[in-house]
């Protein structure tokens, strides 16, 4: 339930259950994002919006609500990758000094520039549930974590993923 | 490239969060635009927004289907049946301009601005009490699923409406007026579309709904958000007496709103006299080919992943399953209709 807040700031007073939750998973769904997205402030809005979803339309205390909030994080990323387009392209190659290895060597950091942007590209051609399995993967979620943000039975994610990696090969150029 | 580079391209650092910062971020934006939270309801998995997506590409297949299929030579023959469907990526910016040449219009007005609509047999709902009683009325075997998940109780309410159909007959003046009024110009309309008709029929169809409450209960109170909605009709069948298709498809898409990349998509299906295409609101959802009930069906989600339809077509019928479903789920009650 939101409440006016007291005192001068323009802030709402959330649930206890909302707060718990919110500290729980934000670190978790800014990292989905962020793999897909590759920058940490796309990640975070992402992450914003996604929690906002929630609030909007779920009870804070539902058992869904981790898995929700995980595939939510991936599919919104993947949308928002899909949008950037060839802009994607261009910030994702500036941003990566930030991310980058550390190390001098110029032609190494290229390199792996190169190699995000291609990984990214891939990732926004292919079919959703394939890309949201690598996103969900590659962020560290668990076997389980990934079959209850799927709605799959946990025996069959290391088959839904070794598809989802060859179809990610199929892509490459 | 490999698994390691696969997993170095997508980054191994962890970004660095801060929760509570993020967190007052939150609260301010709440207040701010006003956001309430849900309430504490068992069940509530549908966001308003996908409703209106699906409502919106609901009405935007009536016009789609109706407008953007044909094919015929000098006699009236059939020109659309579909045998398949396919998702056609639609645009804010398209939906828009729509919109505006739709605006305060039903479906019939908004026909009407490109030319004359006039239904021979209109669409009548009714609610029936039981399956057997859908059956009967439809005129065919309804289909069931055999199987639900947990997550869709209560009692189902049976809806079926009517054969219905219809004829739209062109018009240059009109077209010209409709795109006039929007600040735009129209294509000259090639003088053996001007005049010539269209003759759609579709049904019966039958709907069968789970988690709208019970017909004896509805009151005065806004009905609950079905949970599941099963549809099966008779395919839609549309005849014309005048265009071919591949010239009734050239000039609609160069009509002004159609941008190119929807016109793109529509050109692109590889048999248009058969192939039903079903707009997906690119930025609220997303869609990919399934295979259900041992044919090509299409698979549309909305972008958070918690909202799904399946439509397929088999058998001279055409068939939906519609809810608050993951794919998985959608698919499991489409395999099991019987």
């Amino acid at each position: 339930m939101t409440l006016p807040a007291r005192g001068a700031g323009r802030s709402a007073v959330l649930s206890p259950a909302f707060e718990r939750l919110f500290r729980a998973e934000y670190a978790r769904v800014v990292g989905i994002a962020h793999r897909v997205l590759g920058d940490q402030e796309g990640a975070e809005d992402v992450a914003q919006d996604v929690f906002l979803s929630f609030y909007r339309a779920h009870p804070a205390d539902a058992d869904y609500a981790p898995a929700w909030l995980h595939a939510a994080s991936a599919h919104a990323a993947l949308n928002a990758l899909r949008a950037r387009g060839r802009r994607m392209k261009r910030e994702t190659a500036q941003a990566i000094p930030s991310d980058a290895p550390a190390g001098d060597d110029p032609a190494e950091t290229v390199t792996v520039a190169e190699t995000r942007d291609e990984v990214r590209t891939i990732l926004a051609r292919l079919p959703e549930r394939s890309a949201t399995l690598l996103a969900l993967r590659y962020a560290g979620l668990s076997y389980s974590e990934i079959a209850a943000a799927l709605d799959v039975r946990a025996s069959s994610i290391g088959t839904l993923l070794r598809r989802a990696e060859e179809s990610f090969r199929r892509e490459m150029p | 490239m490999n698994e390691s580079e696969i997993e170095r391209g997508l980054g191994t650092d962890e970004p660095h969060v801060d929760t509570e910062a993020a967190l007052a971020r939150f609260r301010t934006r709440v207040e701010e635009e006003g956001v309430t939270a849900a309430p504490p309801a068992v069940r509530r998995r549908v966001p308003a927004r996908w409703l209106q997506g699906l409502a919106a590409a609901a009405g935007v297949v009536l016009v789609a289907s109706a407008l953007t299929l044909s094919g015929v030579a000098d006699s009236i023959l059939k020109i659309f049946e579909p045998k398949s469907v396919v998702g056609v990526p639609v645009t804010q910016q398209d939906l828009s301009y729509l919109g505006k040449a739709c605006a305060g219009l039903d479906l019939q007005q908004c026909l009407g601005t490109y030319g004359t609509f006039e239904w021979t047999t209109p669409p009548q709902p009714k609610e029936v009490q039981s399956l057997a009683l859908a059956s009967t009325t439809a005129g065919y075997s309804v289909q069931t699923p055999s199987s639900l998940p947990a997550s869709v109780t209560g009692p189902t309410r049976y809806g079926v409406i009517n054969r219905s159909s219809a004829t739209f007959t062109f018009s240059a003046s009109a077209t010209q007026q409709a795109a006039t009024r929007q600040g735009r110009t129209a294509p000259p309309m090639p003088a053996n579309i001007d005049g010539s008709h269209l003759y759609m029929t579709a049904g019966p169809a039958v709907f069968q709904v789970w988690g709208a409450g019970t017909s004896t209960a509805r009151g005065g109170q806004s009905e609950p958000i079905p949970t599941l909605v099963v549809g099966q009709a008779k395919a839609p069948v549309v005849t014309s007496d005048g265009v071919t298709v591949d010239q009734l498809r050239t000039y609609l898409l160069q009509q002004p709103g159609v941008s190119p990349q929807l016109a793109a998509a529509l050109r692109a299906i590889g048999d248009p006299a058969s192939t039903l295409p079903v707009p997906v609101p690119a930025e609220l959802a997303i869609s990919h080919p399934v295979k259900v009930q041992g044919v090509d069906g299409l698979f549309i989600g909305d972008n958070t992943g918690i909202a799904s339809a399946i439509i397929w077509q088999k058998d001279g019928m055409m068939f939906e399953v519609i809810g608050s479903l993951t794919e998985r789920q959608a698919l499991d009650i489409a395999n099991s209709m019987r």
